[in-house]
């Protein structure tokens, strides 16, 4: 995640959900952003503060710093009492601008989306915000995370809202899932580690089945937050002993084009590697 | 999990201005947290981009090589000297030198093996591989931040 990045993570789980909120969190304050966690209504300060704080140095500084802020859209819209998009995108926007003018290097939110019925506010009109929210994050150093309840709300609501959000994102640390996107290519989301190398070959090996007819293939790595050397290893040999194809392409983040070309992917004429520059 | 005083490598004449900021032992199911720990340790240090991403990517092969190779375990210490973020990977393997570490990168129809720590070797501004403090080995790799 980084600036720009409008997101969307569901949960079923109580403890799962954790792993989200303070991989976003602690990585936001290291790059002296600052954030602003919208909990779920109900949780004690000290249970998000004890959760942030695990397993490793306390965020107490930064919460005294004004860095880090708890709060609640009921706060946020403040003194409003009825959500609108206007509203919320507005209040936004100058927490955003007033991040900036405070010295940090931007503002990044988690919502807990579970202020929809904390507010009663009309399901519908939260769909159309998440779904025409783009101005809030084009050119501005603005990230979000949106964390949905799969226990509270519709099928139909999670999957619209999946699709309205430009990033997609894994409730776990370290889980990898596969993907395809709208112009068919092949999409990695989360982490391709030792312990996720196995599947992560499986579904290049069986992509690569299913386009030899076509000749070409595009694999998406943009959303891959960490790619080990084994893995990267592995979609080289592929790619490299791959029969049918005349083209094969890569989307992928500075990070991971530079451990390409390291391992020999130059080497590989079918192989061709665009960087995706971050959106903003 | 902190380590205590005593657990902590041998301190040299040199190391006063060394500022320990991250010590935990892992397993192959807590390398995700621990790279996020690096990685958040890494940003507040200053380290940027794309050297950071290689700099827990480093630190991950080493990792996940103790795993596989030194008793499915290992205890990292993250450290800060004056102009670098070192690391130490500590197993209580058998214990490898750097010999084991190919000169050239092995093709992509070589030797399945030694391409982390190649990797790792290339990518960090210093390597190095030592007996670790009772058994097994110590790797040693930093990255400068200026």
């Amino acid at each position: 995640m980084g600036p720009g990045d409008h997101a969307f993570v569901s949960y079923d789980n109580d403890e799962a959900r954790w792993d989200v909120l303070t991989a976003f969190t602690r990585l936001g304050l290291a790059r002296g952003e600052r954030v602003i966690v919208f909990p779920r209504p109900g949780l004690s300060e000290e249970e998000v503060l004890a959760r942030l704080d695990f397993p490793h140095r306390t965020t107490a500084t930064a919460r005294i710093e004004g860095q880090l802020v708890l709060s609640s859209m009921r706060r946020l819209i403040s003194p409003d009492h009825v959500f609108t998009a206007d509203r919320q995108r507005s209040r936004l926007r100058e927490e955003t601008a007033q991040a900036v003018a405070e010295g940090y290097t931007g503002l990044r939110t988690f919502i807990d989306m579970h202020w929809v019925p904390e507010l009663d506010a009309d399901v519908r009109t939260m769909m159309h915000r998440e779904s025409h929210a783009e101005d809030l994050f084009t050119g501005r150093p603005y990230s979000e995370i949106c964390a949905y309840d799969r226990r509270w709300f519709t099928p139909e609501v999670l999957t619209a809202m999946a699709e309205a959000h430009p990033r997609n994102l894994l409730e776990k640390l370290g889980a990898l899932r596969m993907e395809r996107t709208p112009d068919g290519a092949l999409r990695f989301v989360g982490e391709a580690d030792a312990a996720t190398k196995r599947p992560f070959l499986t579904a290049l090996e069986l992509a690569l089945v299913q386009s030899a007819g076509a000749g070409r293939l595009t694999l998406d790595l943009v959303p891959l937050h960490f790619l080990s050397v084994g893995c990267a290893t592995g979609l080289l040999t592929l790619v490299q002993d791959a029969s049918g194809h005349h083209r094969v392409e890569v989307r992928c983040g500075p990070v991971q084009l530079r451990l390409l070309h390291r391992l020999g992917a130059t080497s590989i004429p079918r192989l061709t590697l665009s960087e995706v520059a971050r959106p903003c | 999990m902190l380590t205590p005083e005593s657990a902590r490598p041998q301190s040299t004449g040199a190391e006063a201005s060394v500022r320990y900021l991250l010590q935990r032992r892992f397993t192959a199911r807590l390398l995700p947290q621990v790279r996020l720990l690096v990685e958040e340790c890494a940003a507040r240090e200053g380290l940027a981009e794309p050297r950071r991403g290689e700099f827990v990517l480093a630190v991950d092969e080493v990792a996940s090589n103790a795993v596989e190779h030194a008793g499915g375990s290992g205890r990292l210490v993250l450290r800060r000297t004056d102009d670098e973020l070192e690391c130490l990977v500590i197993d209580s393997g058998p214990g490898f030198t750097e010999a084991v570490i190919p000169e050239l990168l092995p093709g992509l129809d070589g030797a399945p093996t030694g391409r982390g720590l190649w990797m790792a070797r290339l990518v960090a501004d210093r390597l190095s591989i030592s007996p670790g403090p009772v058994d097994g080995a110590m790797v040693t790799l930093a990255v400068r931040l200026f």
